[in-house]
This record gives structure tokens, C-alpha cells and sequence, in this order.
């Protein structure tokens, strides 16, 4: 790795959060530390109830922690206002969702121009992007046609394409190969490690799929509502209650 | 996004056809029901669609063309003799019953106009010569009664003739004879009678032990003087009331009697109440079906929507997406359900029933109704969408 990699792409520090009322608090994250490098791909892991999902959110920018401080790729984000998390979203992130969530009544290139037409690019201009990114996950052929025409490793590759086409720093996958089998979840972790290999890019993957633990540079482990270690060898990894 | 999201909307046939059905009928409803409602309002002042002069003028007393309250003969004198009055001729009208061959009684409207000008005659005869109204005991049916009374008619075997009447046939007002010397084509009255035309003496002669027989005068100016003014002075001059024969009722000129006529029907009579509910209830269909189809859309698409918030999309793009979506719609629902309202009302207007007028203000009106129920729909959804977390995408 180059001395890139070892820059930060992301820090969450003393991060808190909780849902609920004062006197009914469900606590999600307590006091978390988490840090991502430019150019890995991290995995969170951990059982059910652990935070992972509400720490990838705090990341992302879509939920803001009551305490703590969050910063991507040189940009704080706690303190920042709705619109200009929306802003920053809009240019930094990418997501792969664990029910790929392509919008069924659009064809598969539509739905990866999505990113590109809400940053305002042109419609022509967001089609040839589209078409390209398409050619690059292997669904030369398949764009014109709608996502419930694709299967279930197809459709993943869609929504991959979608979350790289405006070329994000940072990609988030949530659970990206929970709906696959074991053959076409590695395809599409190879796909996603492939495509996300760049010094000025980062990967987050939350995910309870140990067999794809394999792709991760490093491996960040939960345990109620913090991490509570963090791994380079898969195999270090306590997978039973996972 | 705003070609995406009318994909998006086009996508699922099944919800926009739900939702143009609601539309459409909605907007079907609202302009047919308006259309038959100014249909059956503008039958309310027919006599001056088919009685043509510039000015009329009535007793101070009259409030609408179909209640006309006598005026003296000598009142003809008094509205020649104002300054700008080119010719006034006396009309009589009146609803009298008309006896057939078989028997039977038919109300019609008695038309009686001066026999030296002929003003206020039809301006169509599809049978027969005006002139002939000189001659005795002869009177002019208009196309719709000669249909109607036809029916009622005797042909020389005493069977029923079941055909319209034609010019030579006769029938009785006060037990005296009239001779049809022509047929004319007028608009029909609300009233429902046949409008038949006589002279106005002859009309003296129908409507015996009728102490006053002028009903109207009817006024031309001359050259240069226009109507309104004219009315000013005959007003001023003879105290009595003076009328333009304007037929807009939009327009707010308060010497329109076509215009009292409507406005007098509008607040005398059940009618725009009975046709407005008819309209409201369009209105109510219209953002229940619409409103509810939409919001199922939104509901369906929620998740997608939440994934295009989590990607950087601001509210302000999904609502204008939204409402390019709902106002697309209201758009093609309005255009389906006034083109059937204009369908419907070309095969009124060829039987002759329900009358059925359709204004452009009555589409623009529509069109507006539609586009509302549309915002409606939109907000709706803008609403559910705002509440929507961003975070919710991660949850599965």
C-alpha cells in the first residue's frame, strides 16, 4: 500500500447516539471510535443490535450523533445542516443496499444515471456515464431493461454501478451480499474491491456474511454500541456469534 | 429527475391508469355537468337569442325576458319620439295554449311582432315566406314545436299523423284558427313550449279579454348612437326600463336583460344548486380517488424515494418530481375527461337534449379544478416523502 492508504478517509470520535425519549432511551452508539483509511475496505461486523447500521448512518450523514465528532475525508460533519449533509452526500457517497433498492419502474441505465442527474448533469451526459459504468460491472446489453428482468447478482451489479458512477470518495455497502449465494456474493465483493481500489477512496461494508471477510483490508468488530477491536486477519475473528 | 420521474410515473400502468380514471371522471363530471347547467341557463333567455333587436324595452317593473308586464299602446309613441331612436316596433309575448287536431293542449309561446317591419322575426325560415304572415290567420312554428305538436296532429284518414307539421296545417289558439305559413329554426326556451310567431295584431286577436298586449318594444338606434346610451335616454325620457340585447352573461353590464335573465334563474331557482352539487361532487371524487391513488404510488415508492434522499437529493427535487408527476397526470386526466364531456356533448347537442353549452371558461375552470386536485395529490405525497428518514434505507 502506499503511504496514501495509511491517511484517514474517515473518523468518528467519542460518538454517541440514541433513539427514544429521555426516560424510554434505547442507546445505539456509546462513545464509539472508528477509523477508516484512504484506499481499504473496511468491514463492520458484529451481531444484531450492535450499532453497526446506526454508526454506517452517522457516516454517511444521514443520521447526526447527539455527541461525538464525525469527519469524512476532511470534512466535519457534525454541525453540518440538513441541506448541506444532503450536499455533501450528493458528492461524496456512494451506496449499495442490501435490497439493491433500483427503482423497478425505471430500466437498470436510468437507475444508475440517478447520482449524476441529482448532482445536474445532463440527461445525455448522465446516459453515456451510465453506459459506461454498466460496461465496466458486466451489464453491457441489460440497460435498457428493467431491474426485475435481472437477477439477484445482476441487480446488485446495477446498483453498484450506481453507487460508483459519479465516482464517490467514500462507498457505503450495507449488507451488499446478504440477498446472494456464496459464488455471486464473492463475485460481487471482487467487483466492489476491484472498482473501489483507489488511494482516494474508501470503502465501508457492514456486513454479518463472514465469507466474504476474505475481501476485507481490515475487519472493525462490534460489540454494544462501540468497537471493540479492530482486525487485519479474518481469521483472528471470533465468527460464531456473527 | 424530472424525465426520471415521469418514468417512474409511467412505469406502473396499472397506478396511472387508476389515476387518470380518477382524473378523467372527475373532470368529466365537473365539465358535463357545468356544460348541461349553462346549457339549461341559456335556454332560460332564448327570446332574446331568437327575437333580434338592438334595444328592448319593458315596463320599469320587469326583472327577467319571461315575465313581461303589459305597456300601455301609447308607449310606442313615447319611445319613437326620443332623440336617437331610429324605429321602434311593438312585440307581443305570452304563453298560451295551443288546442291540436286530436285534442290534446300544448303550451307554447306566442311570438306576436309588427306586421309592416317584421322586427323581431326568425332569422331562418327552413319553410315558408315571412311575407305570408299578412296573410289571415297564419302563424310561423318554429322546427322543434312543428315536431312536437306533429305528434299530436290528426292526418285526413283521423289516425295519428306522427309527422312533423308542414306548412297548411292548422291548429287552434282560443278556439281561432292557425295556419302554419312557415316553419323557422330557433333556439329552444326553457320553458319548453314551441315558440310560435304571429303578428301583433293578430296576437291581440289570440289572446282575447287581454287588457294590454304589448309586452316589449323593440328599438333600433340610428347611426352613431350606441345601445347603452340609448337606453340612458329612453330611460330618462319615458320612465321606462331599456334593455341591450347583449347575450354575453359573463360580462357585468347591468342593461344585459340576457344577463338579468340568467342571474335572476341563478338566484330564484334550485338549479345551480342541484348542479352545483353535481360539480362539488366531482370535484370530492376527483381528489379522493386521485388523492388516494397517489398517495399509494408515493407509499409504493417510498423506499426508492428514501434511497434518492440518502444520495444527496434535497426535498425540494423530490417535491418538484412529485408534482411533475401529479400535475402530468391531472394533465392527461384532464385532457381524457373533457375530450369525453366534448363527446357526450356532441351527441347532446345533435339530439337536441340535455342543452349543453361548454364555454372555454367552463374548460379553463376544469382544467384549474384538476391541476388543484393534482397540488392536492402532490402535497400529500411531498408530506409522506419530508417525514421519510434518509437513515430508513439501511433498515432493510
Amino acid at each position: 500500500m502506499s503511504h496514501l492508504a495509511h491517511t484517514v478517509a474517515v473518523r468518528a470520535t467519542g460518538v454517541d447516539m440514541f433513539f427514544g425519549t429521555p426516560e424510554n432511551r434505547v442507546v445505539a452508539l456509546k462513545q464509539a471510535e472508528f477509523e477508516a483509511r484512504r484506499g481499504e475496505l473496511i468491514m463492520l461486523v458484529g451481531p444484531s443490535g450492535c450499532g453497526k447500521t446506526t454508526l454506517l448512518s452517522v457516516i454517511a450523514g444521514t443520521l447526526t450523533p447527539q455527541a461525538g465528532t464525525v469527519e469524512v475525508f476532511g470534512q466535519r460533519l457534525d454541525g453540518l445542516g440538513q441541506e448541506a449533509l444532503t450536499a455533501f452526500r450528493r458528492r461524496n457517497l456512494g451506496f449499495v443496499f442490501q435490497s439493491f433498492n433500483l427503482i423497478p419502474t425505471l430500466t437498470v441505465v436510468e437507475n444508475v444515471m440517478v447520482p449524476l442527474l441529482i448532482q445536474g448533469r445532463s440527461f445525455g451526459e448522465a446516459r453515456a456515464s451510465a453506459l459506461a459504468i454498466l460496461d465496466k460491472v458486466g451489464l453491457k446489453g441489460r440497460e435498457d431493461g428493467r431491474p426485475n428482468a435481472l437477477s439477484g447478482g445482476q441487480q446488485q451489479r446495477g446498483a453498484i454501478a450506481r453507487a460508483l458512477v459519479h465516482e464517490p470518495p467514500l462507498l457505503i455497502c450495507d449488507e451488499p451480499t446478504s440477498a446472494l449465494d456464496k459464488d455471486t456474493g464473492g463475485h460481487i465483493m471482487q467487483l466492489v474491491r476491484d472498482l473501489s481500489r483507489s488511494p482516494e477512496r474508501c470503502v465501508v461494508v457492514v456486513t454479518h456474511d463472514h465469507r466474504i471477510f476474505r475481501f476485507a483490508d481490515r475487519i472493525a468488530e462490534m460489540e454494544d454500541g462501540r468497537i471493540s477491536r479492530v482486525v487485519d486477519d479474518p481469521k483472528l475473528l471470533d465468527t460464531t456469534h456473527l | 429527475m424530472y424525465r426520471l420521474a415521469l418514468n417512474m410515473l409511467f412505469g406502473d400502468r396499472a397506478k396511472l391508469a387508476m389515476l387518470l380514471c380518477g382524473l378523467a371522471f372527475s373532470a368529466l363530471l365537473m365539465a358535463q355537468q357545468s356544460s348541461v347547467f349553462f346549457g339549461i341557463m341559456s335556454w332560460t333567455y332564448t327570446p332574446m337569442v331568437n327575437i333580434r333587436a338592438q334595444v328592448w324595452v319593458s315596463d320599469p317593473m320587469v326583472e327577467q325576458v319571461n315575465d313581461a308586464k303589459p305597456l300601455r299602446d301609447t308607449d310606442l309613441g313615447r319611445v319613437r319620439s326620443v332623440d336617437g331612436v331610429a324605429w321602434a316596433a311593438p312585440l307581443h309575448t305570452s304563453f298560451v295554449q295551443a288546442r291540436m287536431q286530436d285534442g290534446n293542449f300544448k303550451l307554447i309561446t306566442l311570438v306576436g311582432i309588427d306586421a309592416d317591419t317584421f322586427a323581431g322575426a326568425p332569422a331562418v325560415l327552413s319553410q315558408g315566406r315571412i311575407e305570408d304572415l299578412r296573410l289571415p290567420d297564419t302563424v310561423i312554428v318554429d322546427e322543434w314545436g312543428a315536431a312536437l305538436m306533429g305528434r299530436m296532429g290528426v292526418g285526413p284518414d283521423g289516425k295519428p299523423k306522427n309527422t312533423p307539421l308542414q306548412v297548411g296545417d292548422t291548429f287552434e289558439i282560443n278556439d281561432i284558427q292557425a295556419r302554419i305559413v312557415g316553419i323557422c329554426r330557433v333556439k329552444r326556451a326553457f320553458t319548453g313550449g314551441p315558440f310560435v310567431y304571429t303578428t301583433y295584431d293578430r296576437a291581440k286577436g289570440y289572446t282575447l279579454g287581454a287588457r294590454r298586449t304589448l309586452s316589449f318594444m323593440l328599438v333600433e338606434p340610428q347611426k352613431g348612437v350606441a345601445p347603452a346610451e340609448l337606453c340612458d335616454r329612453i330611460e330618462r325620457d319615458t320612465g321606462l326600463k331599456a334593455w341591450t340585447s347583449d347575450t354575453v352573461i359573463w360580462s357585468w353590464g347591468e342593461r344585459s336583460l340576457a344577463r338579468n335573465t340568467f342571474w335572476w334563474f341563478w338566484t330564484n331557482t334550485g338549479i345551480p344548486f342541484s348542479f352545483g352539487t353535481a360539480v362539488l361532487l366531482g370535484l370530492f371524487v376527483g381528489i379522493a380517488i386521485s388523492g388516494q391513488t397517489f398517495y399509494s404510488f408515493v407509499l409504493e415508492n417510498l423506499k426508492y424515494f428514501a434511497a434518492i434522499k440518502a444520495m444527496g437529493a434535497g426535498m425540494g427535487v423530490i417535491a418538484r418530481m412529485l408534482f411533475v408527476q401529479a400535475f402530468t397526470a391531472g394533465l392527461i386526466g384532464f385532457g381524457l375527461g373533457a375530450g369525453m364531456a366534448q363527446a357526450i356533448g356532441r351527441v347532446m347537442i345533435e339530439k337536441g337534449m340535455p342543452p349543453f353549452v361548454m364555454y372555454p371558461q367552463i374548460l379553463w375552470a376544469t382544467f384549474a379544478l384538476v391541476l388543484g386536485i393534482s397540488f392536492v395529490s402532490a402535497v400529500i405525497g411531498i408530506i409522506k416523502v419530508s417525514r421519510v428518514d434518509a437513515a430508513s434505507v439501511f433498515r432493510g
